[in-house]
């Protein structure tokens, strides 16, 4: 007999891979890549707004309300994206929000052959630009690749990249920040 | 005392003999003086000698034998008596120089012991002294170290504080002089060459 663990598992895998396919039969692999992004931002609010995610998850609530609340709040997405979430509301699996869109991604490497490497920068990446981030991160990963940009100052220079977990730390921000460690730990263990 | 009384006894027991045996052996010198004058004067006449004698022997033989045992028997009880005082005194003579070689002895011990715990008493309390002088010193040197090691410590702090601020500082100032001045044709040549730098998606 099946544990809960492993039920979830498979209920996450079928999530996931319904997604992916309706997603690919509705608009190719920008319809792919844009319910990622989507489903990443949703993810982003949810953990921020408790209101949100209680409505959705809240027992008092039929499953049909569930449902309706989950089309209102997010009718502006990509419809398909919008259905599963609302039958995901229906069920009470808001909860495996997460790690459907982690399987996803997975889903997304393994059955498209494409990763998405999150790139963030302090300007706007020129063509050059992408194609020499491209190209590394396709080296390094051995997939094709697409680049989901993003700008942000406080880096106050160099890149930052990030795809599935792994991420390469290139700002200027950080090296300071490890300019500042080192230049602690030195001056603590010196004579003044 | 004994020998002296019991010697005097017998002498004159002995005079007596003789002089009743003189008596009886020289009748004419009794009788003497019924027949002539002169050397008849000195003579006892024997009317009167014989009751005399008679008496003296009967007082001889009571005295003899009531009154010497007495008398014999208060000098033997007076000799006892002085005997045994001389040897009572003789007794508490040598009591009393055991007595006093006793208490000399015992003064002598007193003297030695009394030295010997102003002795003592002086070498403890060399002693305490000393332990009271060894304490207060190592008591001083430990709160000298203490506080050695508190000003080592705050100067530590004071100079790890400077130079996080410094530090700080420093980044701040560079962090400024970055984000400001650089345009972004800058910029995007540091990207590249951090890009073509950076480590590898694949590295741990």
């Amino acid at each position: 007999m099946p544990t809960n663990r492993l039920l979830e598992k498979e209920k996450v895998a079928t999530y996931a891979s319904v997604l992916l396919e309706a997603a690919q039969e509705a608009g190719g692999q920008d319809a792919v890549l844009e319910i990622r992004d989507q489903a990443e931002q949703i993810l982003r609010i949810m953990r921020t707004n408790m209101d949100l995610q209680s409505a959705l998850t809240d027992s008092t609530y039929t499953p049909e309300q569930r449902a309706t609340i989950a089309r209102g709040v997010f009718a502006s997405c990509n419809s398909v994206l919008t259905e599963v979430l609302a039958v995901m509301a229906e069920r009470g699996d808001i909860e495996l929000l997460t790690r459907v869109w982690n399987a996803y991604c997975e889903q997304l490497q393994e059955k498209l052959n494409v990763n998405v490497v999150d790139v963030t920068t302090v300007v706007e990446l020129d063509d050059h630009l992408r194609e020499v981030i491209k190209k590394k991160a396709e080296a390094d990963l051995g997939t094709n690749v697409v680049l989901r940009e993003r700008v942000d100052t406080s880096l106050l220079g160099g890149i930052l990249m990030s795809v599935g977990g792994k991420r390469i730390d290139a700002s200027v921000v950080s090296q300071l920040e490890n300019a500042r460690i080192v230049l602690k730990q030195t001056m603590d263990g010196g004579e003044c | 005392m004994k020998a002296g009384a019991k010697r005097f006894a017998a002498r004159l027991g002995a005079l007596l003999a003789v002089a009743g045996s003189a008596t009886f052996m020289f009748p004419a010198f009794a009788f003497a003086s019924e027949e002539s004058g002169g050397i008849d004067a000195i003579l006892p006449k024997m009317d009167e000698f014989i009751p005399m004698l008679i008496a003296f022997i009967v007082l001889w033989i009571i005295l003899a034998k009531f009154g010497w045992p007495v008398f014999n028997g208060m000098l033997e009880k007076r000799e006892t008596n002085i005997r045994e005082n001389l040897e009572k005194a003789e007794a508490a003579r040598i009591e009393s120089e055991r007595v006093l070689q006793e208490y000399r002895k015992q003064l002598d011990e007193a003297k030695a012991q009394s030295a010997q715990i102003v002795a003592e008493a002086k070498k403890t309390g060399e002693a305490v002294k000393a332990d009271m002088t060894e304490k207060a010193q190592a008591e001083a040197a430990a709160i000298i170290e203490k506080a050695r090691a508190a000003i080592e410590a705050e100067k530590k702090a004071a100079i790890s504080e400077l130079q996080g601020s410094v530090a700080d500082i420093s980044i701040s100032v560079a962090s400024r002089v970055i984000g400001s001045d650089l345009s972004d044709e800058e910029h995007r040549k540091i990207v590249e060459r951090y890009v073509n730098e950076a480590g590898s998606f694949n590295a741990d």
